[in-house]
């Protein structure tokens, strides 16, 4: 099973490879297509939670820094940006 | 045909730096509305074109693109398609975009300019994009786009001139030719595909990284440090409410004080005089007070929202509002509210989801507001010893003031959980936002902000306010008690005959005459039990000297138990007794269901807490 989104390492870049839109509610989705994450799109996890939770999630995508729960970065698989 | 005075419309993603452009080219000139129907706020304003020609300007709701996903985004949406009513259809477009940011932002600006509306582009914050290393041309990303670009630094009023200018343009070239509009929508791939491509292609160089703000998110986010930080930050707000108002609060009730004294001694004794002095001045007066704890805690609210820090304070507690099933975005709402539930509640409108909304709403009265602090400062320096606990060198009074905060908080938590299995049910509230690059504050955004909100509470103090104190005055001080009667004019008024049969009602929670009889007039806010207090203990005293010597705390511990105290501070804690919050309530609700229900249910709490309070007291034998 591929790497997922909300375990991803900290500070390293990855590629979404694969997200599971039928996972999430309509208005879900669409944001995080507004927010430009989609599949073959780079995004770094800079930042999670505090200190009583894991949650959530804090990510650069371009020149955008967005936060998104745990949950939704559990439906999106990530790849190595390595060649 | 064109209407005498061109409508412009702002538009553009939140974070775009629309606020500060709509500022720089309007001035303090706008005018705060709610569009009809909705509680979105419709911000308007006037400029003019170089030559003179005036223009109107609507500043709408940031937004991600013509699919709605808020009341607000769906305001931006039915003003550009012209559907929204009252509201005539723009003659022209602003799409403001954040040059460091094209990406993201292109991607709503293509939406609209195929809208086919003259449209300029306003190419914002180019100075900050510069900071972070980008260098871009307007020429080449206004060939790609179809429409002018003008680049913009709103804060710095650079562009304004050339921006008007493109305006102008392109509405005048635009009533000499039709576009043709027919292709169908673009998927949101192959849109955000075009946006990349032409963001690209505009761009000359860029340094990939953001170095600066991610330096700073490195400490602030940072999982025991950032939330050590956020507590720290919210510790000096809370003491900056408290002892930066002291002096402005003793301006302000000196300045009704000597109002007062001016028409004691201009007006004749008889109906209005009383009606000026104790309804008007002494009610108006004693909510305007606390107007200057309501600035100190907003002026921390905006400087903590320009310099993008606010978004970082709702990262941080969103894991713990997670719990509840609420979401960071309601910290917000819930930390205004600790000086008044009204903004509070207001500001909820920036949370997305339905429920998560309403039982913020909800829950937002039972944050300890600054109207609760006179009757708890009252009630502890009358009851609770002067002592510290133990050999610490904690103080009790204070340790009581913080448990009944505490008390509020934990209760609207537990409140927050039960309303979201029950009520309001409904999925996992989501989180999702965007975070700004931190910003210093422009003083004079700030400062407009500011004098809005000021502008918007002194109005409601003239309204809502203004009426129910008359009308419990005049309860108070009718009818007349006969001169050969032994009854006080207190009791034998109106209000004392109320408070007389509410007392069968609150006995058995250890409440007496003197609590029932302030808790009628408290129904308009909680602070004026305090002031009811006195006057009925003032008349009761009569020309009895050796009564009219004693403080107000004096006559109280003489009166009630220590177990009486108690029940009346736990009351407190819970009780809804504050018409403004119900009447927001009524209106963000938009109806009389939710009011209703929040009233009972807080009265419901209060009264249980209040019982479980006093029989506790009572079994220690503070009876």
């Amino acid at each position: 099973m591929n790497p997922k989104l909300d375990s991803a390492q900290l500070g390293v870049a990855v590629r979404i490879s694969r997200i599971d839109w039928d996972q999430m509610s309509h208005d879900e989705g669409r944001r995080l297509r507004e927010f430009g994450l989609m599949e073959g799109i780079e995004v770094t996890p800079l930042h999670r939670g505090s200190l009583f939770s894991r949650d959530p999630l804090a990510l650069a995508i371009g020149r955008m820094q967005v936060i998104i729960r745990a949950r939704q970065a559990a439906m999106i698989e990530v790849a190595s940006t390595a060649p | 045909m064109t209407a005498a005075i061109p409508a412009i419309a702002l538009v553009g993603n939140p974070n775009a730096g629309k606020s500060s452009l709509f500022n720089a080219l309007t001035g303090a000139r706008q005018k705060i509305a709610n569009y009809p129907g909705v509680t979105v706020e419709r911000k308007a304003g006037h400029a003019s074109f170089a030559d003179g020609r005036p223009m109107s300007l609507v500043d709408l709701p940031g937004s991600y693109s013509l699919t709605p996903a808020s009341p607000d985004e769906a305001v931006t949406r039915d003003v550009v398609l012209g559907q929204q009513a009252g509201e005539r259809r723009p003659d022209a477009l602003v799409v403001v975009v954040d040059a460091a940011n094209l990406d993201n932002h292109l991607c709503f600006a293509l939406e609209l300019i195929a809208l086919g509306l003259p449209t300029v582009v306003a190419l914002n914050m180019l100075d900050l994009a510069e900071r972070d290393g980008l260098t871009l041309d307007p020429a080449i990303l206004s060939r790609e786009l179809g429409v002018p670009v003008v680049p913009t630094v709103a804060v710095r009023k650079r562009g304004l001139t050339d921006l008007l200018a493109a305006v102008d343009g392109a509405i005048l070239s635009h009533q000499t030719q039709t576009t043709p509009q027919s292709a169908p929508p673009p998927s949101d791939a192959a849109l955000h595909q075009r946006a990349r491509a032409i963001a690209r292609a505009a761009t000359l160089s860029e340094n990939p990284v953001r170095r600066w703000t991610q330096r700073v998110d490195a400490v602030l986010l940072h999982p025991v440090a950032g939330f050590l930080i956020l507590l720290a930050l919210m510790f000096v707000m809370f003491q900056g409410v408290y002892a930066w108002s002291e002096a402005p609060i003793g301006w302000i009730e000196g300045g009704i004080g000597a109002l007062q004294g001016a028409v004691d001694a201009a007006l004749p004794d008889g109906f209005l005089r009383g009606l000026i002095i104790e309804g008007i001045l002494g009610g108006v007066g004693s909510v305007v007070v606390f107007l200057p704890q309501i600035l100190i805690l907003f002026l921390f609210i905006l400087l903590l929202e320009a310099t993008g820090y606010m978004t970082r304070a709702a990262f941080l507690m969103d894991g713990i509002m997670a719990k509840v099933g609420l979401s960071g975005r309601g910290f917000i709402p819930l930390l205004s509210s600790f000086a008044c539930a009204v903004p509070g509640i207001m500001a909820t409108r920036a949370i997305p989801d339905a429920k998560d909304r309403l039982t913020t709403i909800l829950i937002a009265p039972l944050m300890t507001c600054s109207a609760r602090l006179p009757v708890y400062t009252l009630i502890i320096g009358a009851f609770i010893p002067n002592t510290n606990v133990g050999g610490s060198p904690v103080g009790l009074q204070g340790l009581v003031l913080f448990g009944l905060y505490l008390s509020g908080i934990v209760g609207a938590l537990v409140v927050a959980l039960v309303l979201r299995r029950t009520l309001a049910k409904g999925t996992a509230a989501g989180f999702m936002m965007e975070m700004p690059r931190y910003q210093w504050p422009r003083l004079r955004d700030v400062g407009i902000a500011l004098w809005q909100r000021a502008w918007i509470f002194l109005r409601r103090a003239g309204t809502i306010i203004f009426v129910t104190t008359i009308a419990l005055w005049l309860l108070l001080s009718y009818p007349k008690v006969p001169t050969d009667s032994r009854e006080s004019q207190v009791d034998y008024s109106v209000a004392g005959r109320i408070a007389s049969g509410l007392e069968v009602v609150v006995a058995p929670i250890g409440f007496n005459h003197d609590i029932a009889l302030a808790l009628i007039p408290a129904m308009a806010a909680r602070e004026v039990a305090v002031s009811a207090l006195a006057t009925a203990n003032a008349i009761e005293a009569g020309d009895d000297e050796e009564a009219m010597a004693q403080s107000l705390s004096e006559r109280l511990q003489g009166r009630w138990s220590i177990a009486t105290a108690l029940a009346f501070l736990a009351w407190f804690v819970f009780a809804p007794q504050c018409i403004s919050t119900i009447a927001i309530t009524r209106r963000e609700t938009n109806g009389w269901k939710w009011p209703l229900f929040m009233v009972g249910y807080l009265f419901a709490l209060a009264y249980a807490a209040a019982g479980i309070t006093y029989w506790t007291a009572v079994a220690f034998g503070l009876g």
